[in-house]
């Protein structure tokens, strides 16, 4: 689809006194992935959240675009595909109940989140609460690409993950990215990523906030 | 569009059920909220039982004190109970995720018909308990009812709403009672009147419908105010 | 015009209280000189609630007009006002109750809804108190303060109900729309509303300006 694109700049964000953003700039094109990276308090999983529409920035500009039209942030927020550290599911619920209850949400099935997880070797029926921190990442991965997002934010995706599990969900983001008409994603970890297809750079300073 | 749901539910209503659905569902697994409220609620009726016994509450007196206790009762078991349908989902981070999925209005409104149905249940747990324990000899049974549905409605109404903006901030606990007192203030007197007006055997007069024009009027609100509230 | 103003505030208020205690006549039911203090009590009362009213329309501006944090200043330091001068009519209220009732409080109808108000607004200040991040604070608060609004008519059909018989001396301005008060009290009593409400704008606008200085140099410092 042409046009479709994520723009954000001068991106600001403060927590009282600290400025943790202060002014960041980058661009995503279809097929391309953003890698975000810097030590512990750079800001990255901030600038993920702006991006996600659940934080908003002090200033700045952040436009994303499906096609022709630009998505205001409601619209964002549930296109997205975003997996981070603090994403956390129901632990009264079963793996498939988590799933089933965010497919009706999404007013999509739930196929693909089964598939995924099925290919993530993740059970679907034990409790969310008995889960395993490697065995929850990939529930967040299953999650995340429920509704076939466009876009994805990933903060620290391989978090936790066994080599199996990494493996699995590396081929979900070349897939992602290579699937025509081409996926999008921002990428944030505190270390470089050895990952195909990663056409940007951005490196956050804590010092500079940016 | 999900398959399986039938095409004359609107998308946005199979959302709000889908929430609904699973409030109850994580509710019946753990027993939380049931437990808070009816133990709250069955305590509070005995202390005030046990303390009014001694002092022998004479018929008229009745008519005038016993209304109010019921719904201070039912207030402060609301207090108790309800605003954990949101204070659970910001402190198990769960609220994230349901950030990026549920449409907001649609969020609210399974949220409230989960409150409602929590409200009934612990109305239709302690008002028979209450009546019976207290010697309330109540003329208008129907008014009754009607009344605990209005007033019932309202109190999980606004409840919601608060409890939606205090799970946001620090010291939810205090907060919350705080926050929808004044807000609760005009449904209790308008709920007490008409409940004394149902032991009397008045009729209901104009409270009934001040009642419903407030339980209407938080809900409107309650659906605008909403999305400002849950989303950034 | 700026630096006219307080003057010009103070010269009024000056002649409002002069007017209160040598030009306006006591009037006719109340016990001794007591019907002096109507003159401070009213505005202040009014001036609450006039606080109230315009804290509610800037959270509205806040939320529909890009989420200015001066809008969201306004709002609050309005609520704080509300809060002051609300507490100052509760306290003349109740001087001139114990003199005239005989109790210093009587359930009666306005000064509960008076009392509750400030229920109100000292909760809307406990929320902007609980929320550290201002983006969150200005929105959580301006619902809180429209939801106060919607409920607000509520108050005022409820409170009749509380006594049947106002103790409160009837509104002297009826349906009719002809004054039932001597003139010269109404003149004194309205010049004294003019002013408190003057003065309202006044301190509203200083407090603002002041809370902008500070979070420029907390900005500054960051």
């Amino acid at each position: 689809m042409p046009g479709t694109r994520l723009e954000f700049e001068n991106v600001r964000r403060r927590f009282g006194r600290l400025s943790v953003l202060q002014g960041v700039s980058g661009s995503v094109a279809p097929g391309e992935a953003l890698l975000v990276t810097g030590p512990n308090g750079s800001g990255k999983s901030t600038l993920l959240r702006c991006l996600a529409g659940i934080l908003a920035p002090d200033a700045g500009r952040i436009e994303y675009r499906e096609g022709e039209r630009a998505l205001d942030v409601a619209e964002r927020r549930l296109r997205v595909g975003y997996v981070a550290p603090d994403l956390a599911f129901y632990s009264e619920l079963t793996v498939a109940e988590n799933l089933r209850f965010f497919a009706r949400l999404r007013r999509v099935g739930p196929e693909r989140g089964f598939a995924v997880l099925d290919r993530l070797a993740l059970p679907t029926d034990r409790m969310v609460g008995a889960l395993s921190s490697g065995m929850r990442q990939r529930l967040r991965w299953a999650w995340a690409l429920l509704h076939r997002p466009r876009l994805l934010l990933l903060d620290e995706p391989f978090q936790n993950l066994d080599a199996p599990g990494e493996e699995g969900t590396r081929a979900l983001l070349a897939e992602h990215l290579a699937e025509p008409p081409g996926g999008l994603a921002v990428i944030a970890n505190p270390s470089s990523l050895e990952i195909d297809r990663v056409t940007g750079r951005l490196e956050l300073d804590p010092r500079l906030g940016r | 569009m999900s398959p399986g749901a039938s095409n004359w539910i609107p998308d946005w209503a199979a959302e709000a059920l889908a929430v609904f659905a699973k409030e109850w569902r994580c509710e019946l697994r753990t027993q939380v909220a049931l437990n808070t409220l009816g133990l709250f609620a069955v305590t509070t009726l005995v202390v005030a039982s046990v303390s009014l016994g001694p002092l022998g509450v004479s018929k008229s007196q009745g008519s005038a004190l016993l209304p109010v206790l019921l719904w201070l009762i039912l207030l402060f078991s609301v207090a108790a109970g309800l605003p954990r349908a949101f204070v659970q989902e910001e402190e198990s981070q769960t609220a994230t995720a349901l950030r990026l999925s549920a449409t907001p209005s649609a969020l609210f409104c399974g949220k409230l018909l989960y409150s409602l149905t929590l409200v009934a249940a612990l109305e239709a747990l302690i008002t028979p308990i209450y009546v019976t324990i207290m010697n309330l000899e109540v003329k208008d049974p129907a008014l009754l009812v009607g009344a605990l549905a209005a007033g019932g409605y309202g109190l999980a109404a606004g409840s919601t709403l608060v409890a939606a903006i205090i799970a946001q901030a620090r010291s939810k606990g205090t907060l919350f009672s705080v926050l929808s007192f004044p807000i609760l203030l005009p449904l209790l007197i308008l709920v007490i009147e008409l409940t004394r007006n149902a032991v009397l055997g008045d009729p209901a007069g104009l409270a009934l419908g001040q009642l419903l024009l407030y339980d209407a009027s938080v809900s409107i609100f309650g659906l605008m105010l909403f999305p400002v509230v849950w989303n950034p | 015009m700026k630096k006219t103003l307080p003057w010009l505030l103070w010269l009024w208020i000056s002649a409002v209280i002069v007017g209160a205690f040598y030009y306006a006549p006591l009037a006719a039911k109340f016990i001794g000189k007591s019907s002096r203090i109507l003159f401070f009590h009213v505005p202040m009362a009014w001036v609450s609630f006039f606080a109230f009213i315009a804290g509610a329309v800037w959270s509205l501006l806040y939320l529909l007009r890009g989420r200015q944090e001066r809008h969201d200043r306004a709002a609050a330091v309005a609520i704080q006002l509300g809060l002051l001068f609300g507490v100052l009519a509760i306290v003349t209220g109740s001087l001139w109750a114990r003199i005239e009732w005989g109790a210093w409080w009587n359930w009666d109808p306005r000064q509960t809804s008076l009392l509750i108000s400030l229920l109100f607004y000292a909760a809307y200040l406990a929320l902007r108190g609980a929320v550290d991040d201002p983006e969150k604070r200005g929105r959580l608060a301006a619902a809180y303060a429209l939801l106060g609004l919607v409920v607000t008519p509520f108050f005022y059909w409820v409170m009749p109900r509380l006594a049947p018989i106002t103790l409160h001396p009837e509104p002297v301005v009826n349906a009719d729309a002809k004054v039932e008060m001597d003139t010269r009290i109404l003149q004194v009593l309205l010049a004294s509303t003019f002013a408190f409400t003057v003065l309202f704008f006044w301190m509203h606008n200083l407090q603002c300006r002041l809370q902008a200085l500070l979070a420029r140099r907390e900005e500054a410092r960051g």
